[in-house]
């Protein structure tokens, strides 16, 4: 560290958001009857928001970079490098536009400090994740992730759709923990450590198959958290029924999170050389999934009716093209880096795009529209600015040129296709081309459908005026990351070539 | 390595826990109860923990049955967080049964 502050300074991001949600927590422990709804929002998105300044700090003062190496705490069980603050960045960005929004969707609920709360302990555990330097830290930081994101989605507990959906992402997500914690076990067995620097080193006398099926086991477990196939069907599920802003948290900032596991787990513990010359090729698995898993996800997302269910299918769209940061590796590629850190470019664009899509979601839920493409017509006569807001996410998540959604895809494909793997490039070019049909059905809806009737628009007699600000925050951010977008896919290249 | 780890090889402490998982498992796939369920994911949990607990005895460090009390710790996170959506469930559905909810098409 320099400037000669203690090097847990490093952890400032993590610190901040448990510090936020205790305060919330304590407050609502002590005064129940003095709180209110908009104190615990504004308190939330003002500590989401200083740990992004937190992490935008310790990139930029280059007190945590890839040169002057990571900060290491806590006999190597966590490690701050620049990717963790990148991925941290997303995780907090997301997570202040939540919460701003949830000001809006749960202004009549009962107690809405629990859900600002478990929000932001969720947003810990993905801080302490991405930092995350040995297989126990991963795990518990995966757990603390996962228990409130079960509750979250189960969070409006009358509601039959909503206590369904968490019944269903805690099944999935507890057996897919179990198997992801066996496979730690496994690899543990094999090697007799967790630091993941050590388990890379360690020699394995003849218990290379007990690590390939440990290695096979954590593969579930990623691909579980960051919604991919094989653990991907309770992503629809989840997403549909969990209140919107839930949804944009899961599949944003929860995807993200999933993603930090994979890059720095498998490039770490498991190099790539020594994963060849021991014939446990995790990155042809990830190239698999990666394939099946976007396939699947837009080909699913085009039949859907319901546009919240389509936004779920393109989530698991969105997480293939993220995994060909993992699977497009080579034994001393020449695009290793580039191809990972065109990755977690994607993902940062994603968890604007992503987040506003599904909280535009959260507005057509509080103004009582109804939730399929039909319902959502001629919706831009009435709210026009959302209307225009949400056709920039669409078009964005389409990767049409104008937007930034394009230019992450174009480096990652570019990517890929320079470390040699063509065809998974051209596989999701293929996949955008399918996506550009669902996404402009919405945008269609909007703008050049007549309502049902005209009495069709007529519940719309509020202004959530905080679901307003996040969703045009999330569309500007997501214009102004065209511009921004050299600085970004720079960090991000130099985050991941220090894995390598 | 220890004399007691010496006498039984690592092999049979690998073969006991894959088997208390591969119950586990049974139990997730067969079972249509949401409380039978939360039994079987105790099981794969501390089919791990044997892991954890046999390879730290057979490595002589400490870091495997350190974790395990972690992760027993986290398993009655879980549990309890499990339960108390088993509850709600209950409430909105009267049954825990985890096959019945069916509100959205798979």
């Amino acid at each position: 560290m320099v400037n000669g502050l203690p090097a847990v300074t490093a952890l400032l991001p993590a610190l901040l958001f448990a510090a936020t949600g205790l305060t919330l927590l304590l407050v609502d422990t002590i005064r129940p009857d003095a709180r209110s709804n908009t104190s615990m929002a504004v308190v939330g998105a003002i500590g989401s928001l200083a740990a992004l300044a937190a992490s935008v700090w310790l990139t930029a003062s280059g007190a945590v970079n890839p040169d002057s190496g990571a900060v290491l705490l806590f006999a190597d069980a966590i490690k701050v490098d620049t990717m963790a603050l990148f991925f941290t960045a997303i995780f907090a960005s997301v997570t202040a536009l939540v919460l701003v929004a949830a000001h809006d969707y749960f202004h009549d609920h009962d107690n809405p400090a629990a859900f600002y709360s478990l929000v932001t302990f969720a947003a810990t555990g993905m801080a302490i994740l991405a930092v995350a330097n040995s297989l126990a830290v991963v795990f518990v930081a995966l757990e603390m992730v996962s228990l409130p994101s079960y509750v979250l989605v189960a969070y409006l507990k009358q509601n039959r759709g909503s206590v369904e959906a968490g019944l269903k992402y805690f099944l999935v997500g507890a057996l897919s923990s179990a198997i992801f914690l066996f496979g730690i076990s496994l690899v543990y067995a094999a090697t007799g450590s967790l630091i993941l620097s050590d388990i890379a080193s360690a020699s394995i006398e003849g218990l290379t198959g007990v690590l390939g099926v440990g290695i096979v086991m954590m593969i579930g477990g990623v691909a579980f958290k960051t919604a991919s196939v094989p653990f991907h069907f309770w992503a629809p599920e989840a997403y549909e029924g969990a209140p919107a802003p839930v949804s944009a948290f899961l599949s944003s900032a929860s995807k993200a999170a999933g993603f930090v596991v994979a890059f720095r787990v498998f490039t770490e513990a498991f190099p790539i050389e020594m994963a060849v010359a021991a014939n446990i090729d995790w990155m042809l698995a990830f190239a698999i999934l990666a394939a099946v898993t976007m396939t699947l996800g837009n080909f699913a997302a085009a039949v859907q009716e319901e546009v919240k269910r389509m936004l779920a299918y393109s989530s698991i769209g969105h997480a293939g093209y993220a995994l060909i940061g993992v699977a497009a590796l080579t034994v001393d590629g020449p695009a290793n880096g580039t191809v990972m850190g065109a990755a977690m470019a994607h993902l940062l664009v994603y968890g604007f795009m992503n987040t506003g899509a599904f909280l535009f979601v959260a507005m057509a839920e509080r103004w009582g529209v109804g939730r399929t493409f039909a319902d959502y017509a001629g919706l831009w006569r009435r709210a026009p600015v959302a209307s225009v807001a949400m056709a920039v996410f669409m078009f964005s998540l389409a990767g049409l040129p104008p937007f930034a959604g394009f230019f992450s895809k174009y480096f990652l494909f570019q990517a890929a296709i320079d470390n040699g793997f063509l065809w998974l490039a051209g596989l999701g070019a293929i996949n955008s081309v399918v996506s550009l049909y669902y996404y402009s059905r919405v945008v269609k809806a909007l703008f050049l459908d007549d309502p049902a009737s005209p009495s069709a628009l007529d519940a719309i007699d509020v202004r959530p005026t905080a679901l307003y600000a996040a969703v045009v925050f999330a569309a500007v951010a997501t214009v102004l990351l065209l511009p921004g977008f050299g600085p970004v896919i720079e960090t991000a290249e130099a985050a991941a070539s220090a894995l390598f | 390595m220890t004399a007691v780890a010496s006498t039984i090889p690592p092999s049979w402490y690998l073969l006991l826990a894959s088997a208390v998982f591969c119950v586990g498992l049974f139990g997730v796939l067969t079972r249509r109860s949401a409380l039978y369920f939360l039994m079987s994911v105790e099981l794969m949990m501390n089919a791990a923990n044997i892991n954890f607990v046999a390879f730290a005895l057979y490595y002589g460090d400490l870091t495997g049955q350190v974790f395990a009390l972690f992760v027993i710790a986290l398993a009655a996170a879980e549990v309890a967080i499990g339960i108390g959506i088993i509850l709600v469930l209950y409430r909105n559905f009267g049954t825990t049964d985890v096959t019945v909810p069916a509100e959205m098409r798979w």
